[in-house]
């Protein structure tokens, strides 16, 4: 351990910036010099203290940093060890302990990008380290303090869906003492569970279990219940949505005490959906016998009456309540809300394009939800599982799994819960009726869950066939509507023809064919396969991108009900969080504009992927305000920005050009200056060196937290001070953090890469990458290519883009 | 509408009554057709198993040779609409694999560029011509009789291959055309299990053996459990097989189809009032007499 | 391996995972002893093309196509048969049937015998057949080594 060098006169009036260098064990120790690091910090302008130490991050370490903040006065900080994405925060922490603001804090990585990466180059290494702490003090030398903005909250939850999930949620947070405004598209809640017979493993009747939910939310005082509802529009920010709802009417009062009397004179017929199509309800009708609210309601695309215009009033004249209403109209409802809860469920898979199964075509092929409704003591057959073609009951029954699932004809991901219900149903068939022949046909058996494996042996053991292998074909018998199954025992490797009398596919789930709608109302992501994208898969799986709305249940992916309604009461966790305080604070690196420079041309609020910027006053007045509260702090209006009169707090240009400047100042034609998005190609960076990739040393990493703060001018600067390449990387287009900033970063970068080409000079030296955290391997191949790059860009090639990014004289 | 005409092998040489009808009836619909020297495709059922390179340089020379008359192709055969379309997609889209036939090629004054297409008898009459045209010279309509409509696999698979553009949402095709046909003939194009399933032909072609004909007779037993009056199809192989597929169940399980089968063309043909002996229509090895009988 | 790779990509065939509805939909499967698209894929797959390519059961494929229809995973399946037959073929193993076809047609241009087939042709008042370049075609078979697999 050195000893602190002596005190320097600061070359800036007024500061004085300790070193910190990590040897992290022999983590970085073993490789880098750190000694010599530290030497080379100290002997940098405004440097007042530079040490090694063993363990920055323990106690002592931390402790050692807060005594030289008092004892020396420091006013910066510069730590050189880990990532910053593992201690930032703890340093940060440390140093606003020791009283000074935290965002006079820098973090140099030469851990993740160094030491783990040039395992068995020392000396480069140590060159690299010196260089990284160099940049670092540049940027440190021009951190400003911040305070971090606090808004309020409002204590009030929305939550959209009235599904499990939803119902969990609302409850969770009603009990809490919140405010909730549950609002459902359909007549009644309940959701997909209502629909279901018997759930797994338990083989609990469904709606037993979630009627009493129900219930409590239909009395709860703390919930609003809004049916045949949708939310029309959504303004505002985290803590503060003002959210707009249309309310269907029921043309029924709640006087209705679902005597039932009214359906029976309605004239009119319509498939009943509850019953997956499989029934018919009248005109009149209420969702199904345990729905809540109970109150009947009328169909208003089925009546025979409209616009006022009463043609038939068969209903109202049998009705004894008096209670029947054709006036009723649409109700908007307001809401401000702090919180937003999205449990807007799934749909089922339709296997019509699968035309080799037959569904549709022949009666007595159906799914696994019409099962559902067939099997239910409430169905269409009061419970008796009956061929559609005959209403006879079924002797051979088989079902097929996988359908609409794991597949590029329909959809690629696993549906998780088709192999559990197909064994609760095969078990309730052999309970219900154990001579039928029941034969499951799959390709893997996902039992997954608690009690899983234990109810898939129990179907063994009841003598239900398992056969490894779905059928290429189902034909009928025309006269009689069996089906035959062709297809290949793969245990067995026979063909076999398997005779049925019913056949039930298993089909998947997927997103509901509108959740476009609500993703675009509140600027969500969708993954690849369409349901709503979480903001991290594995730590953060309720929240959204978007600060303040969280997910639940299946709108977020498939899963069965204790997973529903454990993310439910996740979500309604982290709702709680944000509201209990009634405040939160948003971290300080949002953009603020700058009105004497701001021409109100509207670029920037074009660009903000969360429109949080909005155009105020008329003409020249017109200047843009950031809504700092919704600001996620990308940069990319800043990088836009024509006039520079929109900066990102703690990411400002002035900061990101002194380290372009400072990574250029020793040997710049050797090196790469590469811009990395914290939260994709950067943590790739990390991950390759977590992994210990080795790759060659030329590349200097400067952290943005988006791709899209990029902006040409850093690019042109890195050119011009004779770097050889300079790589721009982000995450993923489609994946952005920012939801889709990195679009912008393509743009700009295809711009200069035309500009660079008519100006005669090789565009291959500015390399775009889109790497994600999980892609180290890809960061190293990266950087492996453009060592290669580097060691053929020669001296004329450097002093052209030297020339040709030298600023001209308008 | 003026085509080169691909017969291919079968038709010319074993059933010359397809081409003459084929012939006629195209002429009464206003389509213009032109022979060029043209060999065997060649099928993708021998020549591409045993090298793909002769088959491709084979199946490019025959395009080459539409392509300098600037025709488009019409084949008669399932076979050779498959090489065919298969060997102009594939030398269309990738560069590589056209470079090298074209150098093959260029000794013999022959450069595949790629500007014509393939069709295919039966969407030709279905979509190109229409069936209109086709209900409007039918004078003796099939008075409702039960057919079955067979396609054959090469008429529709790969469906990414032969019809790129109809794609359903699970990436697969289910054809019309030949049904829509048999409408327009007056006659009543049934549906029957498995039919879609391949007749089998190519198993006996290249193995033989009576087994051979499992696949064929399911086909047909499939029809007679649907009442099936006749057979069509768009493929001399399946039209050979189910013929020979009849005379084989007779011998071997004594059982008789009496199913009688048509080309497409020879169906059109009888529907446009034509004269049934001038196609050898009455010299099916499967009696056609009953059927003609009906319709007469 | 490497000639058979040459032809088709593996990673995709990889994603092959046994559901064998190609199998259940193979017409030569369905009548002859064969152990069906599945099994040669998988065991290609994993034991190298030399475990299938001696195989008679490899030529039974009619490439109909319909396993590739309903593959969940779209692998081209015929595509690998073919590569698989076309190696077979340069080892020497073909089927009598087709070796004979395949060298008719790479000699005369036709694979029908054309023996009186103008006679017949005259009765329905067609032309004779087409007079075929058959230098052209065997040329183009020989450059193409044809002959080199096809010799008995």
């Amino acid at each position: 351990m050195a000893q602190p060098e002596k005190k320097k006169k600061p070359q800036t009036q007024g500061l004085r910036i300790g070193v910190y260098v990590c040897h992290c064990g022999l983590n970085i120790g073993g490789v880098v010099d750190c000694r010599a690091v530290a030497e080379y910090a100290a002997s940098l302008p405004d440097v007042t203290l530079a040490v090694d130490s063993m363990y920055t991050c323990s106690d002592p370490g931390q402790e050692q940093i807060k005594a030289d903040i008092l004892e020396h006065d420091l006013n910066r900080v510069v730590v050189a060890s880990c990532t910053p994405r593992l201690h930032e925060p703890t340093f940060r922490a440390a140093v606003g302990e020791a009283g000074l603001n935290s965002y006079l804090l820098e973090m140099a990585n030469i851990r993740e990008h160094c030491s783990w990466v040039h395992l068995h180059d020392k000396e480069a290494a140590t060159a690299k380290a010196k260089d990284l702490v160099r940049m670092a003090v540049a940027r440190a030398r021009l951190l400003a303090p911040q305070t971090e903005i606090v808004v309020p909250v409002t204590r009030r939850a929305l939550v959209l869906g009235g599904g499990v999930a939803g119902i969990q949620a609302s409850l969770d947070l009603a009990n809490a003492g919140y405010k909730v405004g549950l609002v459902e598209r359909s007549g009644s809640i309940g959701g997909r569970m209502a629909q279901i017979d018997k759930t797994f493993p338990t083989m609990d009747c469904s709606i037993c279990i979630l009627a009493p939910k129900m219930s409590e939310v239909g009395r709860h005082r703390n919930i609003e219940l809004m049916t045949l509802s949708e939310l029309e529009s959504v303004e505002g920010y985290v803590g503060n949505f003002k959210v707009k709802v249309r309310q269907r009417p029921r043309y029924v009062t709640d006087k209705c005490t679902s005597c039932g009397d009214c359906v029976a004179e309605c004239p009119q017929l319509a498939p009943n959906d509850f019953d997956a199509g499989l029934s018919t309800r009248r005109g009149i009708y209420i969702p199904f016998a345990q729905a809540v609210p109970s109150t009947y309601l009328i169909d208003m695309d089925m009546c025979l009456n409209k616009e006022g215009i009463v043609a038939c009033d068969k209903c109202y004249q049998a009705c004894q309540h008096n209670c029947i209403d054709f006036s009723q109209k649409d109700e908007i409802h307001h809401l401000e809300v702090g919180a937003i809860i999205v449990a807007t469920g799934m749909d089922v898979y339709d296997p019509t394009p699968l035309t080799e199964f037959g569904y549709r075509k022949f009666p007595n092929v159906i799914t696994s939800l019409e099962f559902e409704r067939l099997i239910n003591a409430g169905g269409p057959s009061s419970g008796r599982l009956i061929r559609p073609s005959d209403g006879r009951s079924p002797e051979k029954v088989a079902f097929l799994q996988c359908i609409g699932s794991r597949s590029f004809r329909s959809n690629v991901y696993c549906s998780s819960i088709c192999c559990m219900n197909t064994i609760k149903d095969v078990l309730l068939i052999k309970e219900h009726w154990p001579e039928t022949e029941v034969s499951v046909h799959y390709i893997d058996i996902r039992a997954y869950g608690k009690g899983f494996e234990e109810l898939f042996r129990r179907a063994r053991m009841e003598g239900v066939q398992f056969i490894r292998g779905l059928p290429g074909e189902i034909i009928e018998n025309y006269k009689t509507r069996n089906l035959t199954l062709i297809g290949e025992d793969t245990l067995q490797g026979t063909i076999y023809r398997k005779e049925a009398d019913m056949v039930v596919l298993s089909v998947g789930v997927e997103p509901r064919s509108d959740s476009e709608v609500i993703q675009r109302m509140l600027n969500l992501s969708q993954a690849a396969d369409g349901f709503l994208l979480e903001a991290h898969p594995k730590l953060r799986p309720v929240d959204t991108p978007v600060s303040g709305v969280f997910l639940a249940g299946c709108v977020e992916g498939p899963k069965d009900i204790r997973e529903s309604v454990t993310q439910a009461s996740a979500a309604a966790s982290r709702a709680n969080i944000l509201m209990a305080q009634g405040q939160v604070s948003v971290e300080a690196i949002t953009a603020r504009v700058n009105e004497d420079l701001c021409t109100g041309c509207g670029l920037c609020a074009a660009v903000c992927p969360f429109k949080s910027i909005r155009l105020e006053g008329e003409g020249k007045d017109k200047k843009a305000v950031v809504i700092e509260a919704s600001c996620a702090g990308c940069g990319t209006c800043a990088a836009e920005c024509p006039f520079g009169a929109i900066e990102q707090r703690h990411f400002t240009d002035a900061q990101i050009l002194s380290q372009v400047q400072a990574a250029t100042e020793v040997e710049p034609e050797r090196l790469v200056v590469a811009f990395c998005c914290n939260w994709c190609s950067y943590a790739g960076a990390d991950f390759a060196g977590v992994s210990r990739m080795q790759y060659p040393t030329p590349v200097r990493i400067i952290r943005t937290m988006c791709s899209g703060r990029v902006s040409t001018k850093f690019i042109a600067e890195a050119f011009l001070r004779g770097a050889a390449a300079v790589l721009v990387s982000g995450c993923h287009i489609g994946d952005c953090h920012y939801i889709n900033a990195n679009l912008h970063t393509e743009k700009r970068v295809r711009k200069l890469w035309r500009r660079m080409e008519k100006g005669g000079l090789d565009p291959n030296r500015l390399q775009l990458a889109w790497i994600s955290a999980a892609e180290g391997n890809l960061f190293a191949e990266k950087i492996n290519q453009l060592a290669q790059i580097v060691a053929k860009v020669t001296p004329a090639e450097i002093e052209r883009s030297r020339e040709y990014f030298k600023p001209k004289k308008k | 509408m003026r085509y080169s005409f691909f017969p291919g092998c079968f038709i010319p040489a074993r059933f010359p009554g397809f081409e003459a009808a084929t012939r006629e009836v195209l002429r009464l619909l206003g389509v213009e057709l032109v022979d060029l020297d043209f060999s065997c495709c060649p099928p993708t059922t021998n020549v591409k198993l045993v090298n793909y390179d002769t088959w491709l340089a084979l199946a490019a020379r025959n395009l080459c040779l539409s392509e300098e008359q600037g025709l488009n192709i019409l084949s008669i055969c399932n076979g050779c609409t498959a090489t065919l379309t298969e060997a102009n997609k594939k030398l269309k889209e990738k560069p590589g694999q056209r470079r090298k036939v074209n150098q093959l090629l260029k000794d013999f004054g022959h450069r595949f560029e790629g500007t014509i297409q393939v069709h295919h008898l039966g969407p030709l009459l279905n979509r190109t011509i229409g069936l209109e045209a086709i209900r409007e010279r039918v004078v003796r309509p099939l008075k409702g009789l039960r057919i079955a409509a067979h396609y054959g696999c090469h008429y529709f698979r790969p469906p990414r291959v032969m019809f790129p553009h109809s794609l359903t949402a699970s990436a697969s095709y289910v054809p019309v055309g030949l049904d829509n046909i048999v409408s327009a003939l007056g006659g009543d194009p049934i549906q029957y299990s498995r039919k879609f399933l391949c007749c089998g032909s190519v198993l006996g072609a290249n193995l033989g053996g009576d087994d051979t004909y499992g696949v064929v007779w399911e086909k047909l037993q499939h029809m007679a459990d649907r009442e099936a009056e006749a057979i069509v199809v768009p493929c001399p192989s399946c039209f050979n097989q189910f013929e020979m597929g009849q005379v084989m169940a007779k011998r071997r399980k004594k059982i008789k189809f009496n199913l009688p089968v048509f080309y497409i063309t020879e169906l059109v043909a009888l529907a446009f009032g034509l004269n049934p002996e001038r196609f050898g229509l009455t010299e099916h090895t499967i009696k056609t007499k009953n059927f003609l009988d009906k319709i007469a | 391996m490497k000639e058979v790779w040459k032809h088709i990509e593996p990673e995709h065939l990889y994603f092959c995972y046994e559901c064998s509805r190609c199998t259940g939909s193979c017409p030569a499967a369905m009548v002859l002893d064969t152990p069906g698209p599945r099994r040669i894929l998988v065991s290609c797959l994993y034991s190298g093309p030399n475990a299938v390519t001696g195989e008679e059961s490899l030529w039974y494929c009619t490439t109909c196509h319909v396993c590739e229809d309903r593959c969940p995973q779209e692998l081209h399946i015929v595509e690998l048969l073919t590569a698989l037959m076309n190696v077979a073929a340069a080892r020497g193993n073909i089927p009598d049937k087709i070796r004979a076809v395949t060298d008719k047609i790479a000699r005369t241009g036709r694979s029908v015998i054309t023996y009186r087939v103008d006679e017949e042709r005259a009765r329905f008042g067609l032309s004779p057949l087409a007079q075929i370049n058959v230098e052209e075609v065997e040329a183009l078979a020989a450059r193409t080594g044809l002959f080199e697999k096809v010799k008995t």
